[in-house]
């Protein structure tokens, strides 16, 4: 038992180290890739690494009219999308009984960040932040039965709730694509989630400032220094642990078998380069889309939607 | 090359790729439900075209049927060439480049109501279907068919241009081209005919549907000019003008 909890424990460090350590580089490689895509150079790929630091430098102002929910809201985001981030295995799957990867909790966990996150938002008492919290959990609420959806096919297909089961038996079986090719449209439902929740275009652009059209922006605008760092380094966590539920669920080889430093660091590579890819691959999204209009933005989901149902249907009755 | 297709598909692979298939199709008419650029649309009712195509060839790959291999070049010539190039063609003398116009239901609520009828499809068929003694795939195929026969009614009442209508058509004839593969067999002669049928039906109805909006005067004016257009030359300046009005279009926004 003692070796199982030391083994979970290890577990814990690793993953989250190694989410932090590599979640802002995801950042920078997809702003590469739409800077390539515009014909430019962008900027270096550990710019957002740059941008956390001096972040993290710069001094925390709150507004007059805020309360204590701005000064721990940053902090409970980030502790909740880290926490959510122990659900989704990157590196190796421990074998222990202590179900962390509940697909339930691993929702609610991110939920709750994002209603921190919105929370934070009012509290500024500014039109934007108002304006961005209010969007961001009207989206956030279409999309809740679609992510639901998603989960529950998986669930039916793969016999289990947890999330390291699922990535278990899907290595087991040599990827859950080459066993059932039909599951292929819940990948693409999966990364319109990815994009939707990362709020990235054509629902949002992380890029702008417009207030006609910022979502998430507009919510964490009243954030500085600390602050807006942890919400920063948050939501690059999230992007990165949504990025990890579709690489290891679709292509779930590279896993570290036994916990040496070797067959660790194999694991790594074997994860960032996938994510890469993957980096790759929304970069180019982005690039040939525009950003939807708010009210537009329903219909993309119910494809999302479509998609998981229509899945389910024929995994179920054909 | 067909050796190696055949040995290539498993029972496993053939089931999830007809699988794919299916979902796709129906996802593509979701698409035409909610898109609003004519051109777009018609790209998503060649991609439906495609689908079918090729899900009669994986047919034909399993049951070694030459109906199903007729059928697949069949749907190929018509419906992913012919059809779509003679839309495409009345369009570029049409001045619309748009269909904004939802009449009844909006695009996010037709494809609920479209999951809807596909459940409802599934549970009202269900008994025939079992009677029938098919397979759950191909039952599910025929449960497509119908569902993609009725998106394609969809399109139909909720649009507004008679465009869009002939395309919500030519979804539903999808939809029945699909039972066609999994329930019946038909001769590939009443299927020959169906097409010739649905070539003739297209092309009257753009026609007549090209001068709707004419007052008495304007009616002739407008179908004059038809007996030329599958001319050479005409089709070549038709096209060049279409691309000058877009760049205009372009250069007045950018300005």
């Amino acid at each position: 038992m003692s070796a199982d909890i030391t083994y979970f424990v290890l577990f814990c460090i690793l993953n989250t180290l190694f989410a932090v350590l590599i979640s802002p580089f995801f950042i920078s490689l997809i702003k590469k890739v739409k800077a390539y895509c515009q014909g430019r150079r962008g900027p270096s790929l550990f710019q957002t690494y740059y941008n956390l630091f001096k972040l993290l430098k710069k001094e925390t102002v709150y507004s007059n009219k805020s309360s204590f929910i701005m000064r721990i809201a940053p902090y409970i985001n980030l502790i909740f999308t880290i926490t959510a981030g122990i659900c989704v295995p990157l590196i190796f799957i421990p074998n222990t009984n202590f179900f962390v990867g509940s697909v339930i909790l691993f929702l609610y966990l991110l939920g709750m960040a994002k209603f921190f996150m919105a929370v934070a938002g009012l509290d500024g008492a500014s039109t934007f932040g108002g304006m961005g919290s209010s969007r961001e959990m009207t989206i956030s609420s279409i999309i809740e039965p679609v992510i639901i959806l998603i989960f529950v096919a998986f669930a039916y297909v793969l016999h289990t709730t947890d999330i390291h089961q699922m990535i278990t038996v899907s290595s087991n079986i040599g990827g859950i694509l080459f066993v059932k090719p039909a599951l292929f449209p819940l990948l693409i439902a999966l990364f319109i989630v990815l994009i939707v929740e990362s709020m990235r275009v054509p629902i949002d652009n992380p890029e702008t400032h417009l207030e006609l059209t910022m979502v998430h922006e507009a919510m964490i605008l009243e954030q500085s220094g600390k602050n807006l760092f942890m919400m920063e380094l948050s939501s690059a966590i999230k992007q990165t642990i949504l990025m990890a539920v579709l690489i290891n669920i679709f292509f779930p080889f590279g896993f570290a078998k036994t916990l040496t430093f070797s067959s660790a660091l194999i694991a790594m590579v074997w994860f960032f380069l996938k994510s890469c890819i993957l980096c790759i691959v929304i970069g180019l999204f982005e690039s040939s889309f525009a950003k939807l209009r708010l009210f537009r933005v329903p219909h993309f989901f119910v494809l999302a939607f479509f998609l998981s149902i229509l899945t389910i249907i024929f995994e179920v009755f054909a | 090359m067909m050796t190696f297709l055949e040995t290539t598909i498993t029972p496993e692979l053939f089931i999830g790729i007809v699988k794919i298939l299916l979902v796709f199709i129906l996802i593509s008419a979701a698409f035409i439900i909610a898109e609003i650029d004519i051109m777009t649309l018609l790209s998503r009712y060649v991609f439906q075209s495609v689908l079918l195509t090729i899900l009669a060839f994986v047919l034909f790959l399993n049951a070694k049927n030459t109906v199903l291999l007729y059928l697949c070049l069949l749907t190929f010539v018509t419906k992913v060439f012919i059809l779509p190039w003679y839309i495409r063609r009345i369009h570029l003398k049409m001045n619309m480049k748009v269909d904004t116009g939802f009449r009844y239901l909006t695009p996010t609520t037709s494809v609920f109501v479209s999951i809807f009828l596909t459940m409802l499809t599934y549970v009202c068929l269900s008994p025939v279907l079992e009677e029938l003694s098919l397979s759950p795939l191909f039952s599910m195929g025929a449960v497509a068919g119908i569902s993609l026969a009725i998106m394609g009614l969809i399109i139909m009442f909720s649009r507004s241009k008679a465009l869009t209508k002939i395309l919500g058509y030519l979804t539903m004839e999808n939809g029945v081209l699909l039972i066609g593969l999994f329930v019946s067999e038909l001769p590939l002669i009443i299927e020959f005919l169906v097409i010739i049928d649905l070539i003739m039906f297209i092309m009257l109805s753009i026609i007549l549907a090209f001068g709707i909006d004419a007052s008495i005067e304007e009616f002739h004016k407008r179908l004059n000019p038809f007996p030329n257009w599958f001319t050479k030359e005409y089709f070549k300046k038709a096209l060049k003008e279409h691309i000058f009005k877009d760049k205009d279009e372009k250069r007045s926004g950018d300005d």
